[in-house]
C-alpha cells in the first residue's frame, strides 16, 4: 500500500504544478528581482536550431513557475538549517561575476548600456563581506584609478570657463566597518579620494565627502541590506559640498524628519543571506521646506518634459531608495521656490539621488542627470541655462571605472539624437518592448 | 536537458510518463520513449541528433552484419569499422581541438582550430555502442533487429547524457518488453527524489563552496582553506555524478528498466583500487572488459596494462593533459598498491580508510584545475601558504555544520552495514514503511523550492 501511495504522491506533485500553472494569474515582472519576468518565446527554426529558443522556454518556465515568490522567500529556512551563526558573525559571500541576461536585454544594446550595467554589476560582484546581517564591499577603490577621473573633472572646469565644477565622491560602505580588522578599508577609501584631490586642477573643486562622514562614522551612514548610502550619509556629503561651495548647509532639524521600514535592498537581493533578511533597513530621511517643482524627460529629448515629484513617498519595499527623484531617470529639471537665479547641473549616478535632493536649498533651478541614461546633450543644456555649479556625484565605483568615466566625459559632446541599434545578431521576435533607459526608474 | 531542472521536472516527465502509461502496448510504448529521447536530447543539443542517430544506425547495421559473419574474417573487419568509426567520431568531436593545439604547438599548421562545440553525451553512447558490436563479436549478446528498438536503447534520456554506461546485455530483454509494477515504481520514485537532492541540495551547495575557495578566492587561501576547497570539490563531484546516476536509475525504474548501480558509496573505500570498485562502476567495467583483458589482464604486463587503462581512464573525463596527470596518477597508485598490497592487509581499516581519503581528495585539485599554473600554484598551497586564514571561514564552517553532518551520514555505506536480510533494516523497512513517500514529497519539494530560488536574479537596477 506504502509503494502505491509513494507512487501517487509523486505523480500528484509532478503533475500538480503544471496545472497550477495553468489555474494560477501569471505575473509579467518581479519587483524583488527589478526586471520584467520572460515571456514565451514565438517558435523559429533558425533559433530552435541553434538551441536558443529551448533555452529562453526553460527561462520563462523558471520565471513563471507557480508559487515562485513563496519558494523563492521560504529558501531562507533551508539555508538556516544547513548550520549556526556565531554571534557578531563574519560571512564572506561571493556573488556571481556574470548572471543570465533577462529576456529584452539585447533590444538596446548599441548604445552599451547593458553591456555597461553589466559591467558596472561585476563590481558588486566577487566577495561581499556580511557583519551581524550588514552588507559590505571588499576593497576601497584604487588611487591609481583616481586620476583618471579627476582629469575628466578637470576638463569640465576648462570647457566651462566660469563654471564652478565639483567632485563629490561618496565613498565605499567598506570604509565604515565596525570591526577594527577592516580599518584597513577605511584608509584604502581614504587615499583613493584625496588621489582625486591631488590630481584635481584648472579651479575643479574637492568636496571632502570622506572626511565630513568620517567624522560621523559612530552613527549609521550606509544602508546594510543595500549598495548605496543612508540619507544620513548623503546629508553629510551634502554638508561636504555646502562647505567646498560656500554655501551653509541647512541643519536637519529645519527639514521635515520621514521613515520608511523594513527595506531589504540590492544586496538583499543579491545575497539572500537570512543574517541580511533578519536586518532590514529603516530609511529616515529628510524632506527640505522648499516649494519644488520637478520635470523629467527621456533620454533623448529636453522638450517633451513630464511630471515627476523631488520625493515620491510611495517608494517601499525593495524600491525604498527610489524615494529619491523615482529613481534613475535621464534628466530631471527641478524649479525650487528659492528665487536666487543660481543653477546647478548634477552629474550623478543612483548615490547623487539621495545627495541632490539637498540641494533645492539653495538653487533656483537644478538639473540632474543620470551619466548612464541621459544622451541629452550637456553643453548645450549648460550653456543655455546659464548653470553656475556643477556638481559630479558619484559613488566610488563609478569613478574608479573607465566605462563611467567615458560616459561622463561624452555628456558634452554626444548629440542627443536617437540612434536606432544595428539589428542584433540572434534576434529575439519576444522582444516586445525594448530596454530603454526612461524605463529604467530606480536603481 | 538536465533532470535537475524544472522544465524536466514539470514539463516534460509528466508528459513522458503520460505517454507511456497511456498504453500496454510496448510498441507504442517505445516509440513514446524514443520520442521524448530525442526531444530531451534536441533540447540542448538540436544539431547533433543527427550524429546520435547515425550512430545508433551505423552500429544497429553493424552489429547485425557481425552477428551474420561471426565465425569469419569479416567479422573482425565488421569489428575494427565500427570501433574505427565511433572512436574517430568521438575523438574528432571531443579532442580535435586538444590535438589541434599540441601540434600547432609543436609546428603551426596551416588552418583554424575546429570550433564545434562537444555532442553532449558521446563519452556516454559511443561506449555503449563499443560494448554492443564487441559483445556481438564475442557471441554474449544478440544482435538486436529492430532499428527502432536499437534506436531507443541508444538515445534512452534515462541515461542519454551523463551515463551510467549501460550495456545492451543488462537490458535487453527490457528494451523488447517490459513489465511494470507498484514495487519497481516505487523504488524508481525513491530513487529519482533522493538523487535529485543530493544534486540540488548537497552538490550545488557544496559548489557554491568550490567556487568560492578555489576560483574566487584561490590566490589568497591559506592551506587550511585549500584543503576545505578541495574537501567541497570532492563532496560536489560525488553527489552531483552518483546523485544524477540515483535519477538515471530512479528513472529507468519508473519507465520499467533495471540499470546497474553506479556509485556503492566510494568514500567509504579502504585503499585506491576500492574505491574505483565503488566509483563510476560502469565505466571502470567497461575498461576492465574491453581493455584491459584484451591487453593482458592481470596475465602479463599487468603493470602496463593498469598504467594504460588509467591513462585512457584519464583522458576519457577531458580533453586536456590534466586529466591524462590524473589518470596516471591513480594508474601509478594502482601499481604502487598492489606491489606493497602486504603492507596495506597489515594496515589498520582507519588508516587505510584515511590513506585513501587524503590520496582521493589529492586527486581533485588535478582533476579541477586545467591550467597547470594554477594547479602547482594551488598544491604548493596546500602544504604551504604565506596567506593567513580569509576572513568568514569560520563562518563558512558553523553555518554549514549540519549539513557537514547530513553529508557524512550520506557517505556512509549503510546498505553494506544494513544487509537485506539484516533484522534491524527488515524491522525499520515494515514499522517504517509509510514514511517512505511523504519522505520523498519533501525531498521533491525541497529540491524544487531550491531549484526556483537558483532562477533568482536580481539587478541593481530596474529592467522592466
Amino acid at each position: 500500500m506504502d509503494k502505491k501511495i509513494n507512487v501517487f504522491l509523486f505523480f500528484i506533485f509532478v503533475l500538480g504544478f503544471p496545472l497550477a500553472y495553468f489555474l494560477m494569474p501569471k505575473a509579467v515582472k518581479s519587483d524583488n528581482e527589478k526586471r520584467k519576468l520572460a515571456t514565451f518565446p514565438r517558435f523559429n527554426s533558425k533559433e530552435y536550431l541553434a538551441g536558443t529558443w529551448t533555452k529562453q522556454v526553460d527561462k520563462y518556465i523558471d520565471d513563471h513557475f507557480p508559487f515562485r515568490t513563496s519558494f523563492i522567500s521560504s529558501t531562507d529556512y533551508f539555508h538556516a538549517a544547513k548550520g549556526f551563526n556565531l554571534k557578531n558573525s563574519e560571512r564572506v559571500v561571493v556573488l556571481p561575476k556574470k548572471r543570465a541576461k533577462p529576456q529584452g536585454e539585447s533590444a538596446d544594446s548599441s548604445n552599451n548600456q547593458m553591456d555597461f550595467l553589466d559591467e558596472f554589476e561585476e563590481k558588486y560582484a566577487g566577495s561581499m563581506l556580511i557583519i551581524d546581517g550588514c552588507v559590505y564591499p571588499m576593497g576601497g577603490g584604487s588611487p591609481a584609478m583616481s586620476k583618471y577621473f579627476a582629469e575628466m573633472v578637470n576638463e569640465y572646469a576648462r570647457t566651462f570657463k566660469g563654471v564652478r565644477v565639483f567632485s563629490a565622491v561618496a565613498p565605499l560602505s567598506s570604509a565604515f566597518i565596525p570591526v577594527e580588522k577592516y580599518a584597513h578599508y577605511n584608509s584604502q577609501n581614504k587615499r583613493t579620494l584625496l588621489a582625486i584631490k591631488n590630481n584635481l586642477k584648472d579651479g575643479a573643486i574637492f568636496c571632502d565627502v570622506f572626511n565630513e562622514l568620517n567624522e560621523h562614522s559612530n552613527t549609521k551612514l550606509y544602508f546594510g541590506t543595500d549598495h548605496h548610502w543612508k540619507p544620513l550619509g548623503a546629508y553629510y556629503g551634502y554638508v561636504a559640498f555646502c562647505k567646498a561651495a560656500g554655501l551653509e548647509a541647512v541643519p536637519m532639524e529645519k527639514m521635515t524628519k520621514k521613515v520608511k521600514y523594513n527595506f531589504l535592498g540590492t544586496m538583499y537581493q543579491h545575497t539572500q543571506d537570512p543574517t541580511v533578511r533578519a536586518h532590514p533597513d529603516t530609511m529616515e530621511y529628510w524632506v527640505p521646506k522648499v516649494q519644488t517643482e520637478a520635470v523629467k524627460f527621456g533620454p533623448y529629448n529636453t522638450d517633451k518634459p513630464s511630471k515627476t515629484k523631488v520625493f515620491y513617498e510611495s517608494s517601499s519595499g525593495g524600491n525604498t531608495y527610489s524615494t529619491f527623484l523615482g529613481g534613475d531617470e535621464p534628466l530631471i529639471r527641478i524649479q525650487t521656490g528659492i528665487k536666487n537665479g543660481k543653477k546647478a547641473v548634477v552629474i550623478k549616478n543612483s548615490m547623487g539621488n539621495a545627495f541632490a535632493v539637498f540641494l533645492v536649498n539653495h538653487y533656483q533651478e537644478i538639473w540632474v542627470v543620470d551619466l548612464r541614461y541621459s544622451k541629452q546633450n550637456l553643453t548645450k543644456i549648460i550653456k543655455e541655462n546659464n548653470i553656475n555649479d556643477i556638481v559630479f556625484a558619484v559613488g566610488m565605483y563609478a569613478a574608479m571605472s573607465k566605462g563611467t568615466i567615458g560616459m561622463m566625459r561624452r555628456l558634452t559632446t554626444q548629440s542627443g539624437v536617437y540612434v536606432p541599434p544595428p539589428a542584433p545578431i540572434e534576434p529575439n521576435p519576444s522582444d516586445e518592448t525594448p530596454v530603454l533607459p526612461d524605463s529604467l526608474n530606480a536603481e | 536537458m538536465v533532470f535537475s531542472s524544472l522544465t524536466f521536472l514539470y514539463l516534460f516527465l509528466p508528459l513522458s510518463l503520460l505517454f507511456h502509461y497511456s498504453t500496454k502496448n510496448d510498441l507504442f510504448r517505445n516509440i513514446f520513449l524514443t520520442i521524448f529521447s530525442l526531444v530531451f536530447y534536441a533540447w540542448a543539443e538540436p544539431m547533433w541528433i543527427f550524429l546520435m542517430v547515425f550512430t545508433a544506425l551505423f552500429d544497429y547495421s553493424t552489429g547485425l552484419y557481425i552477428e551474420k559473419k561471426r565465425g569469419t574474417p569479416w567479422a573482425k573487419v565488421g569489428l575494427i569499422a565500427s570501433i574505427v568509426v565511433n572512436i574517430g567520431l568521438l575523438v574528432a568531436y571531443k579532442y580535435g581541438g586538444f590535438i589541434y593545439d599540441n601540434l600547432n604547438y609543436l609546428f603551426p599548421l596551416p588552418f583554424d582550430r575546429p570550433q564545434n562545440s562537444l555532442p553532449v553525451g558521446i563519452s556516454f553512447y559511443t561506449f555503449m555502442v563499443i560494448s554492443y558490436v564487441v559483445d556481438i563479436y564475442r557471441g554474449e549478446i544478440k544482435a538486436q533487429r529492430n532499428p527502432l528498438n536499437f534506436l531507443m536503447f541508444i538515445s534512452l534520456f534515462q541515461h542519454l547524457v551523463a551515463g551510467p554506461i549501460v550495456r545492451y546485455s543488462q537490458i535487453s530483454e527490457q528494451v523488447e518488453k517490459r513489465t511494470i509494477d507498484w514495487s519497481r515504481m516505487s523504488d524508481g520514485v525513491t530513487r529519482f527524489c533522493i538523487g535529485l537532492f543530493k544534486k540540488v541540495a548537497i552538490a550545488n551547495v557544496a559548489g557554491v563552496l568550490v567556487d568560492k575557495y578555489l576560483d574566487t578566492q584561490l590566490y589568497s587561501l591559506s592551506s587550511y582553506e585549500g584543503w576545505f576547497g578541495i574537501a567541497m570539490f570532492s563532496i560536489q563531484l560525488y553527489f552531483d555524478f552518483s546523485g544524477y546516476s540515483d535519477m538515471a536509475i530512479g528513472l529507468a525504474k519508473l519507465f520499467g528498466f533495471d540499470f546497474h548501480e553506479n556509485f556503492r558509496h566510494p568514500y567509504a573505500a579502504i585503499s585506491v583500487g576500492d574505491f574505483y570498485r565503488r566509483w563510476h562502476i560502469s565505466l571502470g567495467r567497461f575498461f576492465r572488459d574491453y581493455v584491459y583483458i584484451p591487453l593482458g589482464g592481470n596475465r602479463k604486463h599487468q603493470d602496463r596494462n593498469i598504467l594504460i587503462v588509467w591513462f585512457l581512464t584519464g583522458f576519457w573525463h577531458g580533453a586536456n593533459w590534466n586529466f591524462a596527470l590524473w589518470g596516471t596518477y591513480f594508474g601509478v597508485l594502482m601499481v604502487l598498491e598492489k606491489h606493497f598490497k602486504f603492507i596495506l592487509d597489515k594496515t589498520p581499516r582507519f588508516l587505510k580508510h584515511g590513506y585513501t581519503l587524503v590520496l582521493i581528495v589529492f586527486s581533485r585539485a588535478i582533476f579541477y584545475f586545467v591550467d597547470f599554473n594554477q594547479l602547482s600554484y594551488f598544491i604548493g598551497n596546500l602544504f604551504y601558504s604565506k596567506h593567513a586564514i580569509n576572513p568568514g571561514f569560520l563562518s563558512d564552517i558553523t553555518t554549514h555544520v549540519f549539513w557537514f553532518i547530513l553529508v557524512i551520514v550520506l557517505c556512509i555505506p549503510w546498505d553494506e552495514i544494513y544487509t537485506q536480510d539484516h533484522p534491524v533494516r527488515n524491522r525499520m523497512e515494515v514499522k517504517y514503511a509509510y514514511i517512505r513517500p511523504f519522505a520523498n514529497a519533501f525531498l521533491l519539494v525541497l529540491s524544487t523550492m531550491l531549484l526556483v530560488n537558483a532562477t533568482f536574479n536580481p539587478f541593481l537596477y530596474t529592467r522592466f
